[in-house]
């Protein structure tokens, strides 16, 4: 098929937001209705990734390669099992928030969704890049949507959060770029080509010092992203500032960029780096799983409660990721996937929330289910999938990333299975207070019922929520090859280095192979049995 | 070739300038927008003519006015910084009680000198086009005559230059008394033959490097800097930020670019350079971090910008080099039209305070601005980050990677005051009555090219950077 869906899908929604410029601000609900059917066409668009996606093959599909400026630097986009997902996840939830924000953004209407649509390619871009220049030019340009959603349209302490948001992530990013110049340079001068290309990076061997630099300079600036236990103090503050859509796609969708990252670069680059840091960053998200979901214990806030236990679950996904084995990491794609429902959905139901009583304060509710009670229905089940219980998206997800854990490291697991207990504790404690009990505040009694708009909105997100939960084989499965063929590349190469090691630090690992087989077919002529024959 | 046609472009700058001047005279006060009129006409002539000797390698004078593609590109780049320039100045100088023909005049005659110094290989000659240029920017940082900070920059900037210019002379002194020699050929020379530079050379070279380092700006040479940008007219200031600094940098490069194998002596520079440039990134970005007067902000913001450049010319990357220069016009310019609009009949507004929600009052000013001073901070997809990105790849190709982290992590610095013009544009409620004048259609034009051009580099350079190696291509190779 000629037609570029790829392409499409990144773009259609910047071609959106350029339209929006020329439609007058004061039609607020026509351009409500536009930028809806932008982000739907995109999502129908991007099911196609889907339904063509070719299950047995690992190399990335879709692929769409034009050269752009020169010196490695090329437009190319393609995915693999690992990025379809995501893109579909984010094509997903942007119908979503821009139906969860009908209302309830009402002043600079225009460029709010303006905002929203420059984002959603920003983030679609980052998912689909396969090379690195086009890769961080996203990277990047996704960090000023989403600083003006979240200066502009944010609480009271806005500009704060956002400052510290664009600030430490680019702090990471910038960290980023060195490392990303620095193996560009290593590449052409082992090669005398200049590249860009993931690919080409993937074949490039390095010496474990100069890999463990560069792993630092990548790991930071996906750690902040995640974000992991020391960097993690951006999240707080920017979810509970942020706008409920913002929350929302930061939440599911923004944060996933730090694992993706992970999973695409930092892990498959440096393998040696990997296994000298490997202790130290499973030991972090521990800490951050553990930490984060005491921190989410004593929250007043609603929001931050739920921003808290991000935390917590991007903890578990990491350390499901470092388990470098099979089911780690399928789990861990399925739980991000699982993480950006249900978070997403928490985000949504607190946004409804919030428009009712202008307070997330939980000492201020109390008795709401009597109030609400398709609400409350709702909620529960978006509850439930984030504690993981059976039957839901969650478990899965949850079961997967422990099982992988445990193969790899049995204390790690016993550790990190806490993180049931203590979003169980949390979460259900909260939903007592805000739901149950007597009714505190005169205010909760003029609560009404969701209307067709917000069950609209949660209805897709709930089915999908059971059919994760029920059939997994729909998604697992189309991302079993490229799951494997991650880890034959890290494992692999390890081994191929391990016989190198000593050699020059820089080899193309072709030229390694081949080596090796030169020297097997020496072993071999030398031996007796070439003798004998 | 030695050929007339090489003086072509300068003689008409000169021409024009001096019949600017003459009709000055004998126009009305209301009609001087004409003068800058003519005065864009010339510039399209001389753009012309530039146009017309592209790689034709004109020279006249005994090679000593030398036309190749690098002084045509940049003389082509200066006659859009001018053109830029007049047209911000058109409504601007009379509505700031400035209204003098003379700009037109000194803003050509200034022109002519960065045509001069990008043109020639001799040392002085360069010296004689940088004093033209130096002349005319004195007299124009001082064209607001009413106003007081206007002529204390015109004052300082005249003190502080002619002192810098005093030591560039004693450095060509130094050099011509160790290499017989003020062409940039023979002193690189001198450098890499023999037994080494002696004293007296190395004293000239680092002489000579306070010179350009004034006129460019570089730390701890910026001391004039933000009283200048902040007292003289805006527009001039718009000028003084790009076009001085683009020429000064283009002699550097002329100079330094076989510099650094010659001898071990230039390692002795390398480094000295090298601590100029972390300086001027730092001190640049970290003093403008407290500034609340935007014009200041800027000011500081383009004496980071030197230090970024600089490590290019440690790189030795000359088409990195050539394309910063060429993004940072765009969106300086781009930057100060967008002051300049927020303008009124007697009254600037350049307090930070000022301009508190004027991005959703204002929207296309607002819009353009935010997207400049994201490019300066180095965002993608514009020009800003692009030329950032090259310039800090190859000096990670040349093995510059600590100079790389300390770069990036000054922009870091950077990204915080640009947001911060950002932040008062779009999230502070306006507490100040500000009311601008927007009947401004050379502005509006302005700053539209130059959003053009911000994301015209940003996203698709591809022609500019094969232009860009066409005229870097004339230089000796590294």
């Amino acid at each position: 098929m000629n037609f570029p869906i790829l392409t499409f899908v990144t773009f259609f929604p910047l071609l959106g937001a350029i339209l929006l410029i020329f439609v007058p601000g004061e039609k607020k609900n026509f351009l409500r209705y536009l930028v809806f059917f932008v982000a739907l066409i995109t999502f129908s668009v991007s099911l196609f990734l889907y339904f063509n996606f070719d299950s047995t093959a690992p190399e990335p599909q879709f692929v769409e390669k034009t050269a752009w400026l020169g010196y490695g630097i090329n437009y190319h986009l393609g995915i693999d099992g690992i990025s379809l997902f995501l893109i579909i996840l984010t094509t997903f939830l942007f119908p979503i928030a821009f139906l969860s924000s009908w209302t309830y953004i009402q002043k600079k209407v225009k460029e709010y969704l303006i905002f929203m649509l420059l984002l959603e390619t920003g983030i679609i871009g980052v998912f689909a890049s396969l090379n690195l220049f086009l890769f961080y030019v996203f990277w990047e340009a996704m960090l000023i949507p989403m600083y003006f959603l979240i200066g502009v349209w944010g609480g009271p302490r806005r500009i704060y959060a956002t400052l510290k948001f664009v600030l430490m992530t680019m702090f990471g990013s910038l960290l980023m770029l060195v490392s990303i110049f620095v193996l560009y340079s290593f590449y052409y001068k082992a090669t005398g080509v200049y590249s860009f290309e993931i690919f080409d990076f993937y074949k490039l061997i390095l010496n474990p010092q100069v890999q463990g630099w560069l792993f630092l300079g990548f790991a930071l600036a996906f750690a902040i992203k995640v974000p992991m236990f020391p960097f993690h103090t951006w999240l707080p503050d920017a979810h509970v500032e942020a706008p409920t859509a913002g929350s929302v796609i930061l939440a599911a969708v923004f944060l996933k960029m730090g694992t993706y990252g992970f999973l695409r670069f930092a892990l498959p680059l440096f393998p040696d780096a990997l296994e000298k840091f490997l202790p130290l960053l499973a030991i972090l998200s521990l800490i951050g799983i553990i930490y984060g979901g005491l921190m989410a214990l004593i929250q007043k806030d609603v929001k931050s409660l739920v921003a808290y236990s991000s935390v917590s679950h991007m903890g578990l996904i990491m350390l499901a990721v470092f388990s470098l084995n099979m089911e780690g990491i399928e789990g861990a794609i399925y739980q991000m996937l699982n993480h950006g429902l249900s978070t997403g959905a928490l985000f949504l139901v607190v946004g409804i929330l919030y428009e009712r009583a202008h307070t997330r304060l939980i000492k201020d509710f109390g008795g709401v289910s009597s109030q609400m009670p398709v609400f409350s229905a709702f909620f529960l089940i978006c509850m439930l999938s984030s504690v993981g219980l059976p039957g839901l998206n969650g478990f899965v997800g949850e079961v997967l990333c422990l099982f992988g854990v445990f193969t790899a490291h049995k204390v790690y697991a016993y550790l990190g299975v806490t993180t049931v207990i203590i979003a169980a504790a949390y979460l259900l404690w909260m939903y007592q207070r805000v739901m149950h009990g007597p009714i505190t505040n005169e205010k909760v009694l003029t609560f009404k019922d969701m209307n067709k708009r917000e069950i609209a909105y949660l209805v897709p997100i709930i089915i999908m929520m059971f059919w994760m939960g029920i059939y997994p084989q729909t998604f697992l499965r189309k991302m079993d090859v490229s799951v494997n063929h991650l880890l034959n590349r890290i494992h692999n190469r390890e081994n191929v280095f391990v016989q190198e090691k000593n050699r020059a630090p820089l080899l193309m690992k072709e030229a390694a192979l081949a080596e090796k087989a030169l020297q097997e077919i020496k072993q071999d002529l030398d031996s007796p049995k070439g003798e004998t024959r | 070739m030695n050929n007339l046609a090489a003086l072509y472009p300068l003689l008409i700058i000169v021409a024009g300038a001096l019949l600017v001047l003459l009709l000055e005279v004998f126009i009305r006060k209301e009609n001087k927008n004409y003068l800058g009129f003519l005065s864009i006409l010339f510039l399209v002539g001389c753009g012309f003519f530039c146009g017309h000797s592209w790689s034709k390698d004109y020279s006249y004078f005994n090679r000593v006015l030398y036309l190749d593609n690098l002084a045509l590109f940049f003389a082509l780049l200066f006659c859009v910084a001018v053109a830029f320039i007049i047209l911000l100045s058109l409504k601007y100088i009379s509505s700031q009680d400035a209204n003098y023909g003379e700009i037109y005049a000194l803003l050509l005659l200034a022109l002519s000198g960065m045509m001069i110094m990008t043109s020639s290989s001799d040392l002085l000659v360069i010296f004689l086009g940088l004093e033209v240029l130096s002349i005319s920017c004195y007299a124009l940082a001082g064209l607001k005559r009413k106003d007081e900070k206007s002529g204390e920059a015109a004052l300082k900037y005249f003190l502080l230059g002619s002192f810098a210019s005093a030591f560039l002379v004693l450095g060509l002194a130094f050099l011509y008394g160790a290499c017989q020699s003020l062409e940039i050929p023979v002193i690189i020379d001198y450098f890499r033959s023999g037994p080494g530079a002696g004293l007296l050379a190395l004293l000239g070279v680092a002489l000579v490097l306070v010179g350009f380092g004034f006129k460019i700006a570089l730390v701890p040479f910026h001391m004039w800097t933000p009283d200048v940008y902040e007292g003289a007219p805006t527009p001039v200031t718009a000028f003084f930020s790009v076009g001085p600094k683009a020429a000064g940098f283009t002699v550097l490069l002329r100079v330094f670019l076989n510099f650094w194998q010659a001898s071990s002596d230039a390692n002795l520079i390398f480094w000295v350079l090298w601590v100029i440039s972390v300086l001027t990134m730092t001190i640049g970005n970290l003093v403008a971090l407290r500034q609340t007067n935007v014009k200041r902000i800027l000011a500081y913001s383009s004496i980071a910008h030197a230090g970024y450049i600089l490590v290019a010319i440690l790189a030795r990357d000359n088409s990195s080099l050539v394309f910063y220069l060429t993004a940072y016009l765009f969106m300086n310019i781009g930057a100060f039209a967008a002051v300049i609009g927020l303008s009124k009949k007697g009254k600037e507004y350049l307090e930070l305070e000022d301009f508190a929600g004027i991005g959703f009052k204002y929207p296309w000013i607002g819009a353009t601005f935010a997207v400049f001073l994201l490019s300066l901070a180095g965002f993608p997809p514009t020009a800003g980050f692009l030329a950032k990105f090259y310039v800090f790849s190859a000096a990670v190709r040349a093995n510059l990677v600590p100079l790389v982290i300390i770069g990036v992590l000054a922009s870091l610095v950077s990204v915080f005051y640009y947001l911060r013009i950002i932040v008062y544009m779009y999230m502070r409620e306006s507490s100040r009555e500000v009311d601008i004048d927007v009947e401004n259609p050379a502005l509006f034009l302005v700053l539209f090219l130059c959003l053009y051009g911000v994301l015209q580099l940003g996203i698709f350079p591809g022609n500019i950077l094969a232009l860009i190696k066409q005229a870097v291509s004339s230089l000796p190779l590294p």
